[in-house]
């Protein structure tokens, strides 16, 4: 009975053993890894933090507008958002990295398909910043003009700017990462087409007379002398 | 150092004249019903108080369809209209050209300091070819100080309606005086007497191709002449009294160049305007008297429902250029105001805060520049609208008064622009400049205090 037991305890160490004999050196190869690229984050991290402060990248992003879209007190820093972005990215090289260790199949899957896939998602997110960016000036133009210009519903007409280009960059995006492009696409679609057909209609049909009267208006206001008066300063 | 080449018709003009000691230079667009009454009034200013003189009238036309070319070029001055106790030794020459590039005053105004320089002109005086009160003494006024006093510039000033001028009185005068510390009271005049120095110095820049080529010539060359030390005095010439600008073109276009000239070249003369505190006055030739004014009738109600408008609509691009507390007053205001409100009042600290702001904007770039400029219309009519109520029944002297109480105000708030103007946006001042880190007690205290 007791030399069974024994037998058992020392079968299962000796699976032990060689499980750890297998796996520990890359567990702690994998781990070493790990460590060393936490490290190399956080210096890359400190050094980009230090690097990049004052060398006007915070400047492109606040004139170019694109602080403005991300934030809505358009305050964003970018030494913070690069710095966060380069960490993130090392750690997850060091994770993939570790993971290779152990040369599973599921790890290998895993690695390929991250590496596939990455340069396309980075792709995917640069066509939506973009999108955003163009969305957001398109919008303030045209709430800008159409403010001037008096036209009915500025803001209105702004948002409807800003949903299209959005779409236009989503649908983009998702056909880069070959995720739901019919559907996106279809949806691009039948907005702008819906779009297009309810301005169609809504000027060819129920504007008409709107439209005139404004036209008409707007040369009559022209032509006042309360108008002509301010013009008069120059 | 730009230097485009002169054109080839000047140049042979050039050659053909040679030297002038006086050029008139006459900006036109199809000005051809008052193109010549200029021409008469800057000829017979010639003949009657510079007889000895060499002197040219050049005439710089954007393209007329109207005949106004022809008509500069055919005037003439009726002799027995014309009583002169000295007989000109030598007779005004005239020419006429297109000039070329960006269309605008300002392109035209190049081709005539082109000219200028070519004959080694002592004086170059330019007028607007749509004035209808211009006299001969006009050019004496705009030429003397400069030929025989030794200025670099002379700037007009004007009795104009109360209502007339309004970006010159609400942004350009008081900002401007505020900055470079002197009261030029027209700063874009339109009508300007420039030295061979100052002349040359304008065409030595190389921001001729920029809203300058527009309508920001007049105060692009007053603000050079302020900032870079020439001597400048002002000339008073009455009344002025010219045709309606083209009603085809956008106020918010015109805005839009002015102020944007103004917000540019504040960037360029940082270091000028932060020197300087205060104003002074500038020395004014010419006997000053009152003067009848064609009256201006002013839509408030409209200018209202603009403010009002834009209040509701304009929030989310005004939010990146004003101040948190700024934008509060101004959307605190925009409930208020209905269009026939008669207690409207966008206060002069407001106004000020909103001007500063927005000229700190404009270095920062939040936004285009240009959509910027032009989202400032409907706060502008808001102003307008509320000097017009409360100027309703005011004098001249009161109105001028008035002006002066906004123009004292800039001053007072100046250490506030300069505190944000390195500023990375709304609510943050540059550090080196944040009021009470430095004890700047003025700065302190020139924060926006919204006393509505």
């Amino acid at each position: 009975m007791i030399r069974a037991l024994n037998q058992v305890l020392e079968g299962a160490l000796a699976r032990l053993s060689a499980l750890a004999i297998t796996y520990l050196p890359a567990l702690l190869a994998a781990l070493a890894i790990l460590l060393a690229a936490l490290a190399a984050a956080a210096l890359a991290r400190w050094l980009l933090t230090r690097v990049f402060k004052g060398i006007g990248v915070d400047r492109f992003l606040r004139q170019s507008g694109i602080a403005s879209l991300l934030t809505r007190s358009g305050k964003l820093r970018a030494t913070p958002v690069v710095a966060a972005a380069v960490y993130w990215a090392i750690l997850l090289a060091g994770l993939l990295t570790a993971l290779s260790v152990f040369d599973s199949k599921l790890t290998t899957r895993a690695i390929d398909a991250v590496v596939l896939v990455f340069p396309k998602l980075v792709i995917a997110a640069v066509i939506v910043v973009f999108g955003l960016w163009l969305a957001q000036y398109l919008g303030r133009s045209v709430l800008v003009w159409a403010f001037n210009e008096n036209l009915p519903g500025p803001r209105r007409l702004a948002a409807a700017v800003r949903l299209v280009v959005i779409l236009a960059a989503v649908a983009t995006a998702a056909d880069q990462l070959n995720f739901g492009r019919h559907v996106f696409l279809a949806a691009f679609i039948l907005l702008a087409g819906g779009a297009a057909l309810a301005g169609g209609l809504a000027l060819g049909l129920g504007g008409r007379d709107a439209l005139r009267r404004y036209l008409e208006g707007r040369e009559a206001r022209r032509q006042e002398q309360g108008e002509r008066s301010l013009w008069d300063h120059l | 150092m730009a230097t485009s080449p002169a054109p080839e018709p000047l140049r042979q003009a050039a050659g053909e004249i040679r030297q002038a000691d006086i050029i008139i230079g006459i900006p036109s667009y199809n000005n051809a019903p008052t193109i010549a009454h200029v021409v008469r009034a800057a000829q017979a200013g010639l003949a009657k108080y510079f007889p000895q003189h060499r002197s040219l009238i050049v005439n710089s036309d954007g393209g007329s369809t109207d005949g106004t070319r022809e008509a500069a070029l055919s005037s003439r001055v009726e002799d027995a209209h014309l009583l002169l106790l000295a007989s000109p030794l030598l007779p005004a020459h005239r020419l006429s050209f297109p000039y070329h590039g960006i269309p605008g005053k300002g392109s035209a105004f190049r081709l005539i300091f082109q000219v200028a320089r070519a004959l080694e002109a002592k004086v170059c005086a330019v007028v607007d070819a749509d004035l209808r009160s211009i006299t001969p003494e006009w050019i004496d006024l705009l030429v003397r100080p400069v030929l025989h006093a030794g200025y670099d510039f002379a700037a007009p000033y004007y009795h104009r309606h109360k209502y007339d001028g309004t970006i010159t009185n609400s942004i350009v005068y008081p900002l401007t005086r505020a900055l470079y510390g002197f009261r030029v009271r027209q700063p874009i005049g339109g009508d300007f007497g420039v030295s061979a120095r100052l002349l040359c110095r304008y065409l030595e820049r190389e921001d001729w191709e920029t809203d300058v080529a527009r309508y920001g010539i007049d105060i692009w060359m007053t603000t050079i002449a302020l900032a870079e030390g020439f001597r400048v005095c002002q000339s008073f010439l009455g009344a002025k009294l010219h045709d309606a600008k083209d009603p085809g073109a956008g106020l918010s276009a015109m805005l839009h160049q002015v102020v944007g000239s103004v917000f540019l070249l504040m960037q360029e003369y940082e270091p000028v305007w932060r020197r300087r505190t205060g104003s002074e006055p500038v020395d004014l030739f010419g006997f000053r008297y009152d003067v009848g004014l064609d009256p201006i009738a002013v839509n408030v109600e409209r200018m209202l429902a603009a403010f009002q408008r834009g209040c509701e609509e304009l929030r989310e691009v005004w939010a990146l250029a004003l101040e948190p507390a700024t934008l509060a007053a101004v959307t605190e205001l925009g409930r208020q105001a209905t269009s026939r409100s008669r207690a409207f009042r966008l206060e002069d600290e407001l106004w000020t805060a909103v001007v500063f702001d927005f000229a700190g904007a404009h270095r920062r770039r939040p936004l285009e520049r240009g959509l910027l400029l032009r989202s400032l219309t409907p706060l502008y009519l808001g102003r307008v609208a509320s000097f017009v109520l409360e100027t309703e029944s005011h004098f001249p002297e009161q109105v001028e008064e008035r002006i002066e109480q906004l123009c004292l105000c800039f001053e007072r708030l100046k250490p506030r622009l300069a505190a944000h103007w390195n500023g990375t946006g709304p609510g943050e001042a540059a550090p080196e400049d944040r009021p009470g880190l430095h004890g700047t007690r003025s700065a302190e205290k020139a924060r926006l205090e919204v006393s509505r």
